[in-house]
């Protein structure tokens, strides 16, 4: 699964957020762990922390470098991926599935808004 | 950095070759470098268990010649050159007279009179600059830097995939021998030595820019099916790393000695005097200066470089290369530390983002290659 798919919205950050009613699955695109390379460590914010949209509240760390995470969303952190605790590098293998970071409770279903869809995100990486 | 006329990056003579192979390129040294092809992990493992292949092309080779070389560099450097013998090489290092490191070298002994000096590419401008400055009696300097290019060719499989392009029989040459050899396809003899930076068996070769490209191409043509990867210098830290080699400006440089960095293997108090003697004399007497050590990650949060290292409340050192070390199966790194901080066996913590993660000293190096 790689690519930009058509379904997600997407930040200029380059995390993808997938909305249910007012929940958002949020993960890094497939352009950003491409860029990272081989990630080996991940640290998420707590389930129950309320979060900022757009603010720093985490990082990605690739074998090289330390990253920040910027959530695209705003609200409670509701889950996060045990998952890439034991196995990072799930997060380069299956961005779009198994390797998704965590899931917040939207404050605001409007800060859709002020996110990208799948087009205007293929666009941002290609100019990049 | 060291930047062209026009103010640029230079390229090496594979640069064209390492876009063909999808590599993404960086600043370093002064170069446009690979720092990974198909990844870092995966190039490190080729390396531990098949084999890899490096442009190391950035690297600063300078040719002398004339019969003083040993005598004069022997008074510059730290180790011993006057023993070296035509075939062999020597790693040593230009001290400073406060016993830092200007760079950490090899030198290549050739025959009687040629030898070649390999220097840090971050260092070969002000190296060169040095060397003019200093240089005198039967010594001349010729200026191979970035004109002359040096494949390396690291793992268990390096000697199988490299012998059926050498005419030198590669099962004679030692650990740290050298030898010029006719190599496949080309009109001129090539340096073949074996030395490297990975902590595995393997070549470097050193041989015209305009050579270059056939040399790689062949090799990957003919090996890459059977596990051969092109590596760049992303695995190429780490693979040092693990083997407790120092990189110059982490765990050595100006104001850290040899001696500190755990190279006292390096340093020949016996010699009459070279540069810095005394200072490392008197370091060496006092005993009590902090030095490098290897440090072992309990968890999964890597150590970088620039983190400070505490023992209990105090502060002890700080983080010098961080990794994580898959050779290893933790994250490791070298931190420079207070002495009482670096027996084998104590227990550290790391700051990470203000929280503190546990770690303990280790013996460097941290990954030993098994006896083949």
């Amino acid at each position: 699964m790689a690519g930009v798919p058509a379904e997600l919205l997407y930040s200029k950050e380059h995390e993808w957020v997938a909305l249910e009613g007012d929940v958002a699955t949020v993960g890094i695109t497939d352009y950003a762990q491409s860029s990272l390379g081989d990630i080996v460590y991940v640290e998420l914010p707590r389930v129950g922390v309320t979060l900022t949209q757009f603010a720093n509240i985490g990082v990605i760390e690739s074998v090289k470098a330390v990253s920040d995470i910027f959530t695209p969303v705003g609200g409670e952190v509701i889950g996060i991926n045990d998952a890439i605790d034991t196995d990072p590098s799930l997060v380069n293998r299956e961005p779009y599935g198994a390797g998704w970071l965590f899931k917040v409770k939207l404050a605001d279903v409007g800060q859709r808004d002020e996110l990208m869809a799948a087009p205007q995100y293929e666009l941002l990486i290609s100019e990049a | 950095m060291t930047l062209d006329a026009s103010g640029a990056l230079r390229r090496t003579a594979l640069y064209e070759a390492h876009l063909a192979l999808g590599a993404r390129m960086v600043p370093f040294g002064g170069f446009e470098m690979p720092v990974q092809y198909e990844g870092i992990l995966k190039e490190h493992d080729a390396v531990r268990h098949r084999a890899g292949l490096f442009d190391l092309s950035h690297m600063g080779q300078f040719a002398l010649r004339g019969g003083d070389v040993a005598a004069w560099a022997d008074t510059l450097t730290s180790n011993t050159l006057a023993t070296l013998e035509p075939g062999q090489a020597r790693y040593t290092i230009f001290t400073n007279a406060q016993g830092g490191a200007h760079d950490d070298v090899i030198f290549y002994r050739l025959d009687a009179q040629r030898w070649l000096l390999v220097v840090n590419a971050s260092n070969a401008a002000e190296m060169w600059e040095y060397l003019q400055d200093e240089v005198y009696g039967d010594v001349a300097l010729e200026n191979l830097h970035g004109e002359r290019a040096l494949i390396a060719i690291q793992g268990p499989h390096a000697w199988e995939w490299l012998q059926p392009h050498v005419e030198a029989k590669l099962a004679g040459l030692r650990y740290y021998g050298c030898v010029e050899t006719q190599v496949r396809g080309l009109a001129d003899p090539v340096l073949v030595a074996r030395t490297g930076y990975t902590g595995e068996d393997g070549f470097e070769l050193f041989l015209p820019g305009e050579d270059a490209t056939g040399v790689w191409d062949l090799l990957l043509a003919e090996h890459r099916a059977q596990g051969l990867a092109p590596c760049g210098l992303g695995a190429r830290d780490v693979l040092r790393l693990e083997a407790g080699m120092p990189l110059y400006g982490n765990e050595l440089s100006e104001e850290i000695t040899p001696l500190q960095a755990g190279l006292g293997w390096v340093v020949k108090f016996q010699k009459l005097a070279f540069r810095g003697k005394d200072a490392l004399l008197a370091q060496r007497e006092a005993g009590d200066y902090p030095r490098i050590a290897g440090l072992v990650m309990d968890g999964p949060v890597p150590a970088r470089s620039g983190y400070a290292v505490y023992a209990q409340d105090a502060r002890v050192g700080t983080i010098r290369s961080g990794s994580i070390g898959p050779s290893v199966g933790k994250n490791v790194a070298t931190a420079l530390v207070e002495p009482s901080a670096a027996t084998v066996g104590t227990a550290l913590e790391v700051e990470v983002r203000g929280a503190r993660h546990a770690a303990r000293v280790v013996a460097l190096p941290f990954y030993t290659r098994p006896k083949a």
